[in-house]
């Protein structure tokens, strides 16, 4: 199961606090689409997925300042 | 010569936006999610400072003064300008380089900080600041008070300092994931690479100290501020005094430029510039930051810069007290507008959407 969280417009620390609501309703092995245009959450939220242990197995630009990052829950 | 402010003031708006430094998140995320890597980053950087400056001064190169400590201003001061530093969405340094990414409610705080911050300090709410300000208590450092070598607590700050920087860089179990690289060395490192904000501490902290001579070299005697210097460039904006326009004032203009040409370089390898206009609750939101941030500013004597990185970095009481209080009023305006599940259904399941 994929899901995907549009936090486009949202500033710091909205994104990652987003991020946190959606995975913690989620399955282990279920994936997350964070779509982020904060600079500050480039930093951020792929260092709240390695903490926690949550392999990322999609991380690119998508534009000028926006990003996408996919955080499988583990 | 504060020209030299300009130049530093380049180098550190172009290392405050690479490194993504930001002190409201680092207050914030102490109260909001407990999390201590970022405000570690910043006790690394004021030790830097301070064995900087101390060794500046020992050596003749600067005169650091004693000043009293003004103590309820620096309670006051401290208290606004945390609460509004996260309406805002940044410190002062950090909505300067958030205004150079193209964010576009954080052009409203900067003027209003930067408007507000003038009517304090140089317009007709002078006489209220000076009134706050005017409460001290005689001995204004910690070196003071106790008779003690500064060194003892340079020595102190620093240990903590490396304490904090070794727990916060063990190495996680899963790998920290980066962007895809666009470009090869030198500019990979300077416009696209992570940079650790342990490494980004230390350059700031050198920069900070090396600011202070070149500083007083034109006969301010003070370090890196952005407070101050946001008053008099308003000032003189709005009067034509040209007076006013000193090294700090040469400093923002530095950063303002430094940001620019730093997200202008990085947009053209990661695009990190975009015009981002906010919903119309961020932008009042934005506007009451501002407003804060620079009353609040004006009071505490510093912002997040002056007080957090500098005079805490001389030990003064004046920093220290400051910056706890900013600490508390970033955690109380965290817990009244940043609510997890504030939006609902935010997450949609990834069929059921267009792409």
């Amino acid at each position: 199961m994929k899901q995907v969280l549009e936090t486009n417009g949202l500033v710091c620390p909205f994104p990652l606090v987003e991020a946190k609501d959606a995975i913690g309703g989620m399955d282990n092995g279920d994936e997350l689409v964070i779509n982020f245009d904060c600079t500050q959450a480039t930093e951020a939220i792929p260092q709240w997925a390695a903490e926690n242990g949550y392999p990322v197995t999609h991380f690119d630009r998508t534009g000028d300042a926006s990003w996408t990052i996919t955080v499988r829950k583990a | 010569m504060i020209i030299t402010g300009l130049i530093v003031g380049l180098a550190l708006g172009f290392v405050l936006q690479r490194g993504r430094f930001c002190v409201t998140g680092a207050f914030r995320d102490l109260t909001l999610t407990g999390n201590t890597r970022w405000f570690s980053a910043l006790i690394l950087l004021i030790a830097v400072h301070s064995i900087g400056l101390f060794l500046l001064n020992g050596l003749g190169v600067i005169t650091l003064e004693a000043s009293p400590f003004p103590w309820l201003a620096s309670i006051i001061g401290g208290l606004i300008f945390g609460f509004a530093m996260v309406l805002a969405g940044g410190c002062a340094t950090g909505t300067y380089y958030r205004a150079g990414e193209g964010l576009v409610g954080s052009w409203f705080a900067l003027i209003f900080y930067a408007l507000t911050s003038a009517v304090m300090k140089n317009g007709p709410l002078t006489s209220v600041t000076e009134g706050l300000r005017s409460i001290t208590i005689e001995s204004g450092t910690l070196q003071a008070s106790t008779g003690l070598n500064p060194w003892v607590f340079v020595a102190i700050i620093s240990a903590v300092a490396i304490a904090v920087t070794v727990h916060h860089n063990k190495k996680t179990a899963t790998p920290v994931a980066t962007l895809p690289p666009l470009k090869k060395g030198l500019a990979h490192i300077l416009t696209e690479k992570r940079w650790n904000p342990f490494v980004t501490a230390v350059v700031i902290g050198i920069i900070a100290t090396i600011a202070w001579p070149l500083s007083a070299a034109t006969g301010r005697n003070s370090g890196l501020g952005i407070t101050t210097p946001s008053a008099n460039l308003t000032t003189f904006l709005g009067t034509g005094d040209a007076s006013l326009v000193d090294w700090g004032v040469m400093l923002v203009i530095g950063i303002l430029i430094g940001i620019l040409i730093g997200s202008f370089i990085a947009a053209k390898a990661s695009g990190e510039f975009r015009i981002r206009v906010p919903d119309q609750a961020t932008v009042v939101k934005s506007i009451f930051g501002g407003v804060g941030m620079g009353v609040g500013a004006a009071i505490a004597g510093g912002c997040t810069v002056g007080n957090a990185m500098v005079s805490t970095a001389q030990f003064e009481y004046q920093g220290w007290v400051a910056t706890f209080f900013m600490i508390v009023g970033a955690g109380v305006a965290a817990k009244f507008t940043i609510k997890s599940g504030a939006r609902t259904g935010a997450a949609q399941p990834a069929e059921s959407r267009s792409v």
